[in-house]
């Protein structure tokens, strides 16, 4: 008699906290470059590559608290942990890339009012050392995955520019333990995105390259990497344009590539 | 009705008694009786189908993206499965930044690679030269798909993969390829050069001249052993009987760039790994098992011979006198305190020699059992 009550009052609490998922919730990426869309064949400059994975979908209401997006699972590019946007199509410039694209997250919220959005590009530690071979997807592309450093590629992008280049690839590193038993990693380097004014259902989310290159030369005839390593100076100005310490891979400021459009 | 029963009943042994040796999980190593078996992970037992699927694959140049290379082109049986230059040179002609490592005795190493301490599986190191692409080695490009379709198609593969993974519903897989490839290349062993045969008890196997190179490699003098002891010839050991993670990384005062230690960016070895200052320059001390047929040596082949490599270590660190690569090996900060130098005759120096080239084993460079199954 007591517990019947407050069973059906715990219920309710439930139900009113997270209220029904009735807000479907489509977030669609673009690349751009000096303020114009940017693909795999454009003219003179061009995209060799842009993947990454994104979890942590929040939206975010007027008081500034973030609810949960929770993600579709019935699609191969994503699981109720990790969302994949592959916005290469493997033509012109992406000889690394494949033909299949997914340029959107797709799942649902909360129904109520949202002024913004925020999310991580990265996948969550307790996921980010399994092996690929055996992975469920999105998280079974070994295109993705770093071997020799355990754990996946969060972000692949890269620019070309003539016959000028520059790629980057971001993921944890300094990693203990051993491959299927790490305990830990030195630099998590995880991009944490914060967006206020972004309008779901109306906005898209910009990865702006021109922010992500700034510091690096397209024009000294040498095509030039970052892979996340301690001693890659390369890595500097990207790494603080994501708003990561590159000397701790925690984040030290807002990054400066995704926007809204 | 005795008779039958009595007849079913002994079909019905016979099988068990088959079931029974054909499941056996203890594999022969054939191994000398001081040797300890190696390590083998517990979701991928040896079985005699996965060591020749294993061997197949390790030769199949179908596992490169541009079917030009196998495993092998890189690990070459008669130079002990290096490949006898300075940087590998991957599918698509890309240098690699290091040198390729002798394969002979790997399922002892407690980690695998010049200066991976994440790595102590080759079934997981083995996903790093067919998939990566920095630098591209093997360049196998959908390689899941690909490895997969290449284990259905061949009928010998498609049959060796379902006797070597039985309780398995959907054997073709790249995980199965590379688990067998693993199998394979444990199976490479070495513990017959004459310096093994010299400690069985044939006085004869050694020269007098590689005896005391012997004493002197053994020595507090030379400090070889510290780095290089054990029955591999390298710290970095393990084997079935052992429970303690033993491994070793060393800067051997090969670079000091700028006078700060620093090495080459591309081969700044532990050090990349962990974003550790301490760690610039550290290498996994190489087994010396063969080690005079796998010049040119040092983790990037920048040394041509084993007099050099003497040489270095005699003076304490190398000295590059100029260029972008200048500086005193010798007086790095990060030097291991091992190297500290010393000083050889012509003729212990001969003597040292002798005793390293008493390491090689010639019949694991020539053992048809590790041999290239296409060449028929």
């Amino acid at each position: 008699m007591l517990v019947r009550p407050f069973a059906a009052l715990t219920a309710a609490t439930i139900c009113a906290s997270c209220s029904q998922w009735d807000q479907p919730v489509n977030i669609p990426f673009i690349a751009t470059w000096q303020g114009e869309p940017i693909d795999c064949s454009s003219e003179k400059s061009a995209l060799t590559d842009l993947r990454f994975y994104v979890s942590n979908v929040q939206l975010v209401d007027a008081e500034g608290q973030g609810h949960d997006v929770r993600f579709a699972t019935e699609m191969t590019w994503q699981n109720d942990a990790v969302a994949y946007i592959d916005l290469e199509d493997g033509t012109g410039s992406c000889q690394n890339g494949t033909a299949d694209t997914y340029d959107h997250v797709l799942g649902v919220a909360g129904v109520r009012e949202y002024h913004g959005l925020r999310f991580t590009v990265g996948v969550p530690f307790k996921l980010n050392h399994t092996n690929p071979l055996t992975a469920k997807p999105p998280l079974d592309d070994p295109d993705m995955h770093w071997h020799w450093r355990s754990g996946y590629k969060f972000l692949r992008a890269g620019v070309r520019t003539d016959d000028d280049g520059f790629w980057i690839h971001t993921g944890s590193a300094g990693c203990q333990g051993t491959v299927g038993n790490i305990t830990g990693c030195t630099f998590p380097n995880r991009i944490e995105v914060v967006l206020p004014d972004f309008v779901v259902g109306e906005d898209a989310v910009s990865i702006d390259l021109t922010e992500l290159l700034t510091g690096v030369d397209l024009d000294d005839a040498t095509r030039s990497d970052c892979s996340s390593g301690p001693p890659e100076e390369s890595c500097l100005a990207p790494f603080a344009a994501l708003g990561i310490d590159f000397t701790t891979g925690e984040q030290n400021g807002a990054q400066r590539v995704f926007s809204v459009q | 009705m005795k008779r039958t029963f009595t007849l079913i009943a002994a079909v019905v042994a016979a099988a068990l008694v088959f079931v029974w040796f054909a499941r056996d999980p203890a594999w022969d190593w054939s191994l000398p009786g001081e040797v300890p078996a190696p390590q083998v992970p517990a979701d991928n037992p040896m079985s005699s189908a996965k060591v020749e699927l294993g061997r197949w694959l390790f030769y199949d140049i179908r596992l490169s993206g541009n079917e030009t290379m196998s495993c092998a082109s890189c690990h070459i049986q008669a130079l002990a499965f290096t490949d006898g230059v300075s940087r590998s040179i991957g599918s698509t002609g890309v240098a690699h930044p290091r040198s390729s490592m002798s394969l002979v005795n790997v399922a002892y190493a407690s980690r695998l690679t010049w200066a991976n301490p994440l790595l102590d599986r080759l079934e997981d190191q083995a996903l790093t030269p067919l998939l990566g692409d920095r630098p591209i080695e093997m360049g196998l490009r959908n390689g899941v798909q690909r490895f997969g379709e290449l284990l259905r198609s061949e009928p010998n593969y498609s049959e060796l993969v379902r006797q070597a993974f039985p309780g398995d519903a959907d054997p073709h897989s790249m995980l199965n390829g590379v688990r067998s490839i693993a199998a394979f290349v444990r199976t490479i062993n070495s513990f017959n050069a004459p310096y093994d045969r010299y400690m069985r008890g044939d006085a004869q196997a050694m020269s007098e001249s590689a005896e005391r190179g012997m004493d002197l490699f053994f020595s507090e003098r030379l400090e070889c052993f510290h780095c290089h002891g054990g029955f591999n010839f390298t710290d970095s050991t393990t084997h079935a009987g052992n429970d303690v993670d033993r491994v070793g990384y060393h800067n051997t005062g090969l670079y000091n760039l700028n006078g700060v230690g620093a090495y080459p960016a591309d081969n700044t070895g532990l050090f990349d790994m962990t974003g550790e200052p301490r760690d610039m320059g550290r290498f996994k001390a190489p087994s010396l098992r063969n080690i005079a047929v796998t010049a040119p040596y040092m983790h990037d082949g920048s040394v041509a011979t084993l007099e050099d490599v003497i040489a270095n270590y005699e003076r304490g660190g190398r000295r590059i006198e100029d260029g972008e690569q200048a500086g005193d090996g010798r007086l790095s900060p990060y030097k291991s305190e091992f190297i500290s130098g010393f000083e050889l005759s012509a003729g212990e120096r001969a003597d040292l020699l002798a005793f390293l080239e008493s390491l090689t084993d010639d019949s694991v460079l020539t053992d048809p059992r590790f041999s290239n199954p296409f060449v028929r």
